[in-house]
């Protein structure tokens, strides 16, 4: 636990204090203010990423301290975009989540900057990260809006809705998984020699998938017939990517090439 | 008979052999890289591996039948990736001294040759290329220093390190190439990588610098890279389809 006395933990501690404001409000019933201070949050999320990029001269992808101010970045835009798609609002999970999100990127990752290794020079970084910052925001976003499946007296309607909207979230975020599998299989080939190597974070990164993958294999043969599975399928999906991002990244057990961070 | 197929090729079956798939990648992932190779590289697992292919195969061929075309791509994908992969693995196993798969080099500026190399010292001869390859210069390049720089006082990062290298094929006049991470070259078949570099002396104790170079040859790349292009194409296409189901309900409702 330490705090960032710098303009990078500034802008962090600012975008965490307006995520709480917009849960506060939104519980408080003031849906515009909380609104306000959603977008405002966003601002100061991009801020923060932007901050950072300028201050290491790489992209702002290299360790989990800069994966996770991404990921808090990419919240809003998700956020309305899927507002919009499939009228669930679902602002006050989001900013729980980026709260939960920045704060270990605020107070236990170290913001010390690395200059970018030549196996990271390529231009697969972005796109390669990326798909994954934005695939892990949208399976963590899926697997909230699951939350009411759980309960006994959900039907009809509110529920199609429900599955609906966390079955197109987990529709967009399995693309982006499998393009940054992908992607990264043919930067392992150009930098390694090898697309796929059996390193430890491949192995669970290809699992994730796999639980995803048997997520909509179990829609196709039951449909909404059991809401709860499928609500603990996305759960347990969410926990393997959290694996992935912790105890894979940060374990010496799982020593291999991905150990950047 | 057809009955028992189609239960037995269904998405229920498939849900349990992808949640089955799951915890034998994260097994995989518990034992290490290393072992985890060496373990996909025995026979009874290449024959798994084999017949998960077949599955995929069988289970795309009924997809196009059913004109479910994105269930069809993700699946021939799959297969096409299995299948590259199996490739590559049979090129290893019948790879011969005169045809090697796999190997390295080590050279220091001037060195010419056509041996590939193994092992963690590389001192176990693997075999010869059609070509051979001459190191006319090696470059490290660092990062300039930075007064906040925690490492002040030791060396700086590595910025790039990079072989120029000159080719001598038969049948061609020679040539040169520049190896860099991330920047392989592809000759006659194999792909030269820039592995790793250091420091040693040479036998008079001068010191000198030297670099690795891989040779890596893989005759099922082209059905991986095959396999990726129709994996992509399906996602897509069956992500479009997922997302066209439009809105659920016309009121906004909090989640």
């Amino acid at each position: 636990m330490m705090v960032k006395m710098t303009v990078q933990g500034g802008l962090i501690y600012l975008t965490l204090t307006l995520f709480v404001a917009t849960i506060v409000a939104r519980r408080g019933g003031w849906r515009t203010i909380g609104n306000a201070f959603w977008g405002t949050g966003f601002v100061a999320a991009v801020a923060s990423v932007v901050w950072r990029g300028l201050h290491t001269g790489h992209p702002p992808m290299q360790n989990l301290f800069e994966f996770f101010l991404c990921m808090a970045a990419a919240l809003w835009p998700l956020s309305v975009l899927s507002r919009r798609h499939n009228g669930l609002d679902t602002t006050v999970q989001d900013a729980l989540l980026g709260v939960l999100i920045l704060v270990p990127a605020g107070f236990v990752f170290s913001e010390e900057v690395r200059r970018l290794p030549p196996a990271l020079q390529s231009g697969l970084f972005i796109p390669h990260v990326g798909s994954y910052v934005a695939g892990y925001v949208l399976m963590a976003r899926a697997a909230l809006m699951a939350l009411p499946l759980f309960r006994q007296d959900i039907a009809g309607d509110r529920l199609r809705q429900t599955e609906t909207a966390s079955r197109q979230t987990v529709a967009i975020g399995f693309m982006l998984l499998t393009l940054g599998l992908l992607l990264g299989s043919l930067w392992g080939k150009i930098c390694w020699g090898h697309y796929w190597q059996f390193d430890p974070k491949e192995m669970w990164s290809l699992a994730t998938w796999l639980v995803y993958a048997g997520y909509f294999h179990e829609r196709l043969a039951h449909g909404v017939r059991a809401p709860r599975v499928l609500a603990a399928l996305l759960w347990i999906g969410l926990l393997f990517i959290v694996l992935t991002l912790t105890w894979i990244n940060l374990s010496r057990l799982f020593a291999g090439m991905h150990n950047y961070a | 008979m057809r009955k028992i197929l189609n239960r037995w090729t269904g998405p229920v079956p498939a849900a349990w052999l992808c949640w089955v798939l799951a915890l034998g990648a994260v097994a995989l992932a518990f034992i290490g890289a290393e072992r985890a190779g060496a373990w996909m590289a025995r026979p009874i697992m290449q024959v798994g591996v084999a017949l998960l292919t077949l599955v995929f195969f069988f289970v795309g061929v009924r997809a196009v039948l059913r004109r479910r075309f994105d269930s069809a791509l993700l699946h021939i994908g799959c297969a096409c990736v299995l299948a590259g992969w199996l490739m590559g693995r049979y090129a290893i196993r019948t790879s011969t001294a005169a045809r090697p798969c796999t190997g390295s080099m080590v050279m220091v500026d001037g060195d010419e040759s056509d041996r590939l190399w193994e092992g963690p010292m590389l001192d176990q001869y693997v075999g010869q290329l059609p070509f051979s390859v001459r190191l006319e210069r090696f470059f490290v390049e660092r990062y300039e220093r930075n007064s906040d720089d925690r490492n002040a006082g030791r060396n700086a990062p590595v910025r790039e390190y990079r072989s120029r290298v000159t080719i001598t094929e038969p049948g061609r006049p020679p040539y040169v190439v520049n190896i860099r991470v991330n920047e392989p070259a592809f000759v006659h078949g194999y792909y030269i990588y820039q592995m790793s570099w250091g420091n040693s002396t040479d036998q008079l104790g001068r010191p000198v610098v030297y670099t690795v170079l891989q040779f890596i040859r893989d005759p099922g790349l082209k059905l991986v890279y095959a396999g990726f292009a129709l994996l992509l194409a399906g996602i897509l296409f069956y992500a479009w389809r997922i997302f066209r189901i439009q809105g659920t309900s016309l009121r906004e409702v909090t989640a």
